[in-house]
């Protein structure tokens, strides 16, 4: 459970975040809708608490991130548009340590590293150091490590970039188990599809603020617009994430 | 928990060696240091002990043209154990190539009216040819002494036939006292290579230091760290503990190479010593343990601040010339040893090195001393480190 009330932030000139406001809830999964340079970026580092908000409350399960962010982020599992692998550990060493981090035992993390392989796929590259791992697979490895230590809060930055139909079909297939689990999973995304097909919610950013939070048909219906993408369009108020 | 909980820096700290480990860049660097300095040591040591040790056994090499009218001069510089070879006359340009091969001291040419100038007791012309960029000024020197004292002896006979005495010709008589400690005089020699053993701590562990900070940021691996519930602190740590451990194996390795080095070199011929038992040894490494970590944190918390590989590298040359200060200036100074020089790192390590290879005992502050001062400034890297990482503006440059 996530939420977010009224958060700013300000770097010198530059206002990233002027008003956020959302909750997500257990067993949903939220869609964070935004041009480029909405600040995604500010909001998910304010969420686990490496950057510090001038206003707002931020609560992770009752936890401010900025009172204690290293239990806010031992419920989260954060995944950003870098994967951050090592090109010299392998697949299972690279869990291993992120496992050990996280503070899970050996034993668990076995028994994890199992659980992740089989719902990610990553028999064939498990033993393989990451060097040479294509798109696709790098993000699926990115991917196990944020699901590795079982967080109930996970924030997926764009998790199917890069990924074959395949692939995709099976990570939507495991966010769905998530969510039945009652995870609570922020999904920041462009693809449409994938919000209408996956989530519950709908929360669009623009220029730092919130303009929109409901279900994607609510949203349709409150613009009055029949297609989710040009409701957008419309939420954010310009062509400029075309035109950027 | 039902487990315990490892200790994050020390999680951190495995994974950065196990990456190092597997990197041949940093092997290669590693064992090419640790071979390259005492080897380096081992070969100036030798042709110092060669050149020290070639005079006596082969003498002096000497070619003289004409010697047929000076038999007894001749006589004299055998003698003297000059190898005296005769060659027929020869012109300017085939001395000079004679004497650059570099083989003999210098060639002696008595000129054609060399005998009958002798004869009327007028001076005779002589000439000696020599390179003075040869580095064979000592034994021209004791060539010309053979000269003078010769000229003297034929000086004195004259004076004597002519009812003079020849003491006339020695106003002064002139003793040398010398005073100078070979020993010590060895010491400070000796001590500049000790010394140089511990300029490439700062190497061993670079490469690794700058990839697993500014490498780390340059590859946007180090945004998904951070965001661990892990503290800056124990990242920052298990980074500079890596980093430390491959400099204090590299020294390790390095120490044990050059102490089978030095044990295997006949010193004494030039008035070195090496009196340095392995726990001795252990002893130095030991009181070096500071410096490894003194340099790793340098290191750390100075690539922390680079966004990439390459820009780390070009500060680390800044950080590379530190260590070599204390052991250019003060040598320059020609202090002895005081008890300061070991409040100074690399200074300290090499001053305590080079007493006990000179079999000195060492007080505990002399000891104490030599940890003291890195380690605070190790504790002072890594606590700006950590507190730069965790600050806002890092965050948002990473």
């Amino acid at each position: 459970m996530i939420e977010v009330t009224d958060i700013y932030k300000r770097f010198g000139e530059v206002e990233a975040l002027a008003g956020v406001s959302f909750s997500a809830a257990n067993g949903r999964a939220t869609a964070l809708l935004g041009p480029n340079g909405a600040g995604k970026t500010t909001l998910m580092r304010t969420l686990v608490g490496l950057v510090s908000r001038d206003r707002g409350a931020v609560s992770i399960d009752g936890i401010d991130p900025a009172a204690d962010p290293l239990e806010a982020r031992r419920s989260i599992g954060l995944l950003t548009d870098q994967f951050g692998l090592y090109e010299r550990l392998s697949t299972r060493e690279y869990l291993r340590y992120f496992g050990q981090i996280n503070g899970m035992s050996k034993a668990a993390i076995a028994r994890r590293t199992d659980e992740v392989t089989a719902l990610l796929g990553l028999d064939d590259i498990l033993d393989r150091p990451c060097k040479g791992f294509s798109q696709g697979q790098r993000i699926k490895v990115a991917l196990a490590r944020t699901l590795l230590h079982r967080p109930r809060n996970l924030l997926l930055d764009e998790p199917t970039r890069g990924l074959d139909v395949m692939s995709t079909r099976a990570l939507r297939r495991a966010l769905a188990a998530l969510r039945a689990e009652g995870c609570c999973i922020i999904l920041a995304t462009h693809v449409m599809q994938e919000v209408t097909g996956l989530c519950d919610d709908v929360i669009v950013i623009a220029k730092g603020r919130t303009v929109a939070q409901g279900a994607p048909d609510e949203l349709c219906r409150q613009t009055g617009i029949a297609s989710l993408e040009d409701a957008f369009v419309h939420l954010v108020g310009t062509d400029e994430g075309i035109a950027a | 928990m039902k487990h315990k909980k490892p200790m994050l820096w020390l999680v951190v700290m495995n994974k950065e060696l196990l990456e190092a480990l597997r990197e041949k860049r940093t092997l290669t660097m590693l064992l090419m240091l640790t071979l390259l300095y005492p080897a380096l040591v081992g070969l100036f040591l030798h042709t110092m002990i060669e050149r020290g040790t070639r005079t006596e056994k082969a003498g002096i090499e000497l070619v003289v043209i004409g010697g047929a009218q000076a038999p007894n001069l001749l006589a004299q510089l055998r003698e003297k154990s000059v190898n005296v070879r005769e060659r027929g006359p020869m012109a300017d340009a085939d001395i000079k190539a004679l004497l650059s091969e570099k083989k003999v001291v210098g060639v002696l040419r008595l000129g054609s009216e060399f005998g009958a100038y002798y004869a009327a007791a007028r001076p005779a012309p002589i000439e000696l040819w020599f390179d003075s960029s040869l580095e064979k000024g000592e034994q021209r020197l004791e060539l010309e002494a053979i000269l003078r004292t010769y000229a003297n002896g034929i000086a004195g006979a004259r004076l004597a036939a002519h009812g003079v005495s020849p003491v006339v010709l020695s106003p002064l008589r002139l003793e040398r006292y010398d005073t100078g400690d070979a020993a010590a005089g060895a010491g400070k020699r000796v001590s500049l290579f000790l010394g140089m053993f511990f300029m490439p701590v700062a190497l061993f562990g670079l490469s690794m230091a700058i990839d697993s900070t500014a490498g780390e940021r340059e590859r946007r691996s180090l945004e998904v760290l951070m965001a661990q519930p892990m503290r800056a602190r124990d990242l920052v740590t298990g980074k500079w503990l890596a980093a430390s451990a491959l400099a204090a194996l590299g020294l390790t390795l390095e120490l044990i190479v050059a102490h089978g080095v030095l044990s295997l070199l006949p010193l004494e011929e030039i008035n070195l010593t090496w009196r340095v038992s392995l726990p001795m040894l252990a002893l130095v490494i030991a009181a070096a343990l500071p410096l490894c970590l003194l340099v790793g944190a340098a290191q750390v918390a100075m690539a922390l601040n680079s966004k990439t590989f390459k820009e780390a590298q070009a500060s680390a040359g800044i950080l590379l010339t530190l260590p070599m200060l204390p052991l250019i200036v003060i040598p320059m100074l020609d202090l002895s040893t005081q008890p300061w020089m070991y409040a100074v790192p690399v200074l300290a390590n090499q001053t305590m090195f080079q007493s006990i290879a000179a079999g000195q005992a060492l007080g505990a502050e002399a000891y104490l001393l030599t940890c003291m001062l890195p380690l605070l400034l190790a504790g002072v890297a890594v606590a700006f480190a950590a507190r730069r990482m965790k600050s806002e503006q890092y965050v948002m440059g990473i």
